[in-house]
């Protein structure tokens, strides 16, 4: 691992709104003009560093804000404050021309592979489409050689460029879209769920296949998923994140060794596994807030067995813990958990 | 006797250009108060072979042969208002998606009371007490006020929830359960499974629970059965199977999990995907993807085999079967 991170997300935050514009923001009630602003709270801060070579997985449950995260860093989304930088040079506020060196280098591979492909595109085109894009000056042999190179890396017959995705199954689907994202020769993989849709068969294919890119193509991975156990198998470091913050982060071995975040060792406990007996899980109270109103303090204390009057009214940072990694907690951080 | 049973059920579609077959002669049982898992990636058949159960397979499908036997009598012969009787009364279900099966303009306390009205006399009071009651019963809070709700007002988990209230609210002896939980987030989905578990044996309901995750499977089940292209290709009692699988695919299906590699390592991988219902391989479905496949495979299907509690239809197993028994034989 180098020193200076592939990619650095500094204080992001996102913000939806939800009201729309200024006169369906304006009500009028008990004889008064009124203006309500309501927004949801996607991601409130977040703080990642992504270094070359890694598999930095990012879990946590729906609504927490790890796809705008990935999307954020992609440029899809526009953060609301923060900055994203990219080897060291500030990417979010570039447009147009001065991006696209970093459109080439970032790529994405989304969750479902029967939407993420164009159906009126045969293989090949939606293959060629990223090449000429971003190598307008290569001969059509040139093409025509890369990508049947990168069909082949995915494990797809290149006999089969003339078909359109429709006549794949979700699996080879999902080997397309990785060949797409690998035509361009990116160094960093922003994956959202690459998985998720897939049968459990097809999913070990698809792991098997993205481990040997990353393996041959020293490529860097953000994988973003709320399946915990692809992520031991897959990830070097975990991001696991609760209603638009990170409260925990740490190497694997460590997290899934000692976790320290109590939502991080619910979410472990959670996991059926293949052992004998009943499910032996932490039980939560509640349910996750929305993330419209976002309670004071610990985003998770309305949750947490643990929560104290600190929690409800201060916002836990993330800090160094001896096992390796970092935790937001203010329950840790005073040595009651 | 057992509760329901299974036999030799064929379910055909009829499209265009002939019939395609999604079950293939499946036989099981369940008895009472039992929890069966049936297992089997997307295109298996386990969905179409719970929906028939109730006879619930929609246009172009049809039964095409085969029985189903609750309490003697078989469901593939009663006409619909028999049938109906049966229906979410004696044999509930619960569907994969809580928004989908929820009325959306209906309150949960109106579509409860609508469903024990369809089977019971009884006046709507007393209908709204069974439905606090069942309410209760499934963890949900301030139970009176929840009646008065309308489904989007409701968490996914919540949902779920009003969802196996609602099965358990005629006091069926079997709840089938299809993918009940694969819409939800982990700590949600233990939850449910944990009340689900919970319920059935507080009330002696038979659940057969159909999944693609093996480990639900075996958390929750006592038996379970393996389905591959509209066959069922093991079952048995779900620890011996997870401990010592006996079928290629079985046995690929578990090593495949993250879980069970070494973290970073490759994965086991079984190669290509399960043949489409248009071009079903001839012999046993799965020899194109299986290692031990030989020319016997690729010609005739397998009948099942017996290894110590399981049935198992391959023909490497019988195989391995009797060379143990030569191997015996020649010992002493």
């Amino acid at each position: 691992m180098s020193a200076s991170p592939l990619v650095d997300i500094r204080g992001l935050e996102k913000k939806f709104d939800l009201t729309g514009s200024l006169l369906e923001q304006i009500s009028f009630k008990n004889g008064r003009f009124q203006r309500k602003q309501e927004a949801v709270h996607a991601i409130n801060g977040v703080n990642l560093q992504v270094f070359r070579g890694e598999a930095l997985c990012v879990v946590g449950e729906s609504g927490c804000g790890k796809s705008t995260v990935a999307r954020t860093i992609m440029g899809l989304l526009s953060p609301t404050a923060g900055e994203v930088h990219y080897e060291g040079k500030r990417i979010d506020t570039l447009e147009g021309k001065a991006l696209l060196p970093y459109r080439s280098k970032m790529q994405m591979i989304f969750q479902n592979p029967y939407a993420s492909l164009n159906p009126r595109m045969t293989i090949q085109q939606t293959l060629e489409e990223p090449i000429h894009f971003h190598h307008p000056e290569w001969s059509k042999a040139d093409v025509l050689n890369k990508v049947q190179d990168v069909m082949q890396s995915v494990g797809i017959d290149p006999d089969w460029g003339s078909r359109f995705g429709h006549e794949f199954s979700g699996g080879q689907r999902q080997r397309i879209a990785i060949a797409r994202a690998l035509a361009v020769d990116p160094e960093f993989i922003v994956a959202d769920e690459p998985i998720s849709a897939l049968d459990v068969s097809i999913q070990a294919q698809v792991l098997n296949l993205m481990m040997d890119a990353q393996e041959s193509r020293n490529l860097t991975y953000l994988f973003i998923t709320h399946d915990l156990a692809v992520v031991e198998h897959f990830g070097t470091r975990v991001a696991v994140m609760y209603l638009g913050r990170v409260c925990e982060l740490a190497p694997t071995k460590a997290l899934f060794a000692t976790p320290r975040h109590p939502y991080t060792q619910a979410l472990l406990s959670a996991i059926p596994r293949l052992e004998d007996g009943r499910p032996n899980y932490i039980r939560l109270q509640g349910e996750v807030p929305t993330p419209v109103d976002l309670p004071p303090g610990c985003v998770f204390h309305g949750r947490c067995p643990y929560a104290n009057d600190r929690c409800r009214q201060e916002i836990p940072e993330l800090f160094a813990t001896d096992s390796g990694g970092q935790v937001a907690c203010h329950g840790v951080e005073e040595g009651r958990l | 006797m057992a509760l329901l049973e299974v036999k030799n059920l064929n379910v055909r579609f009829a499209v265009r250009g002939g019939d395609l077959t999604a079950l293939r002669g499946i036989s099981f049982s369940l008895d009472k108060g039992e929890r069966l898992g049936l297992v089997g990636e997307s295109g298996a058949g386990k969905s179409v072979a719970a929906f028939s159960i109730l006879n619930l397979i929609a246009q172009p499908g049809y039964i095409a042969g085969g029985q189903i036997l609750f309490e003697g009598k078989d469901l593939a012969a009663m006409s619909e208002r028999e049938l109906r009787k049966i229906r979410g009364n004696r044999i509930a279900m619960i569907f994969q998606d809580p928004m989908m099966t929820l009325n959306p303009v209906l309150t949960i306390g109106t579509q409860m009371v609508e469903a024990i009205k369809a089977h019971r006399r009884i006046s709507t009071k007393d209908a709204r007490a069974i439905a606090v009651d069942k309410l209760r019963k499934v963890q949900i809070p301030s139970p009176e006020k929840r009646l008065n709700q309308y489904p989007h007002e409701l968490s996914g988990g919540m949902r779920q929830r009003v969802i196996i209230a609602i099965a358990l609210l005629l006091d069926p002896e079997i709840i089938i359960a299809d993918e009940p939980t694969t819409a939800l987030d982990v700590t949600i989905q233990a939850e449910i499974m944990a009340l689900l578990l919970d319920l059935c044996e507080q009330e002696n309901v038979a659940l057969m629970l159909i999944t693609h995750d093996l480990g639900v499977v075996s958390q929750v089940s006592q038996r379970m059965l393996v389905m591959y292209s509209g066959r069922i290709i093991e079952q048995g009692p779900t620890r011996e199977i997870i401990n010592d699988a006996q079928h290629p695919y079985t046995q690929g299906l578990i090593n495949a999990l993250p879980q069970m590699g070494e973290p970073g390592a490759r994965l086991f991988q079984i190669p290509g995907a399960m043949p489409s219902l248009k071009n079903v391989p001839t012999g046993c479905p799965f020899n194109p993807r299986c290692s031990f496949a030989t020319d016997e495979c690729r010609s005739t299907m397998p009948d099942y085999v017996r290894a110590g509690n399981v049935d198992v239809a391959c023909y490497e197993v019988e195989r391995l079967i009797a060379q143990e028994q030569q191997a015996r034989e020649v010992a002493p």
